[in-house]
């Protein structure tokens, strides 16, 4: 177990407090802890990748920091016109 | 141990750090603008160290290439995305975007808003 993982299982502990606030918060404060969640997953995926020493694996990382845009964007159109 | 390996170290650090102090910070607080403040350093600090440490270790390989990419990606949508948030929770809450005329009456007079 490199610095890398070590570090990605500390930042994975940050997914926690969004998952509370994703529950029990307003549906603003859940969709906030829903982009921290992403973000968190998305740097968690680079460093997985780099402390398994797997190169490909980083593309993972790449497509999630756009999809995760594009998905959070979507959820703001609807609860900004529709929900 | 060298350089290389402490620099990696700090860095990662920091990344982690700024994502969980952001983590720590959306729980803390019960308005949503001042959670979406949260998310701002994480965003951006963490990305940006995370792909700084990658460099370190592995400079110009495709890890290191692609990690500066994800890294630009994140800071150039996550304010877009906090402002698009922020502009959805206000429409929610007023129903609409600009400025309503009451709130331009307080901000001209700030001595008004104060009486009942």
């Amino acid at each position: 177990m490199n610095v890398w993982l070590i570090a990605t299982t500390v930042l994975l502990t940050g997914l926690v407090p969004c998952l509370w606030v994703a529950m029990r918060g307003s549906i603003i404060s859940a969709l906030a802890a829903l982009e921290l969640a992403s973000t968190i997953t998305t740097l968690a995926l680079l460093m997985i990748a780099q402390g398994l020493r797997r190169d490909p694996f980083v593309d993972l990382a790449l497509v999630s920091a756009i999809l995760s845009f594009t998905g959070a964007l979507t959820f703001v159109r609807f609860l900004e016109r529709w929900v | 141990m060298n350089a290389a390996d402490v620099a990696v170290g700090v860095l990662l650090a920091i990344g982690v750090a700024s994502a969980l102090m952001g983590s720590l910070g959306i729980l803390a607080t019960r308005n949503p603008y001042d959670q979406l403040h949260f998310t701002g350093p994480a965003t951006v600090i963490g990305p940006v160290a995370i792909a700084a440490a990658v460099l370190v270790e592995e400079p110009l390989s495709s890890a290191g290439i692609k990690a500066v990419l994800i890294a630009l990606i994140m800071v150039a949508t996550g304010p877009i995305l906090l402002h698009a948030t922020a502009r959805a929770a206000r429409i929610r809450e007023r129903g609409r975007w600009v400025l309503l005329p009451k709130e331009l009456d307080s901000k001209e007079e700030p001595s008004r808003s104060s009486k009942p």
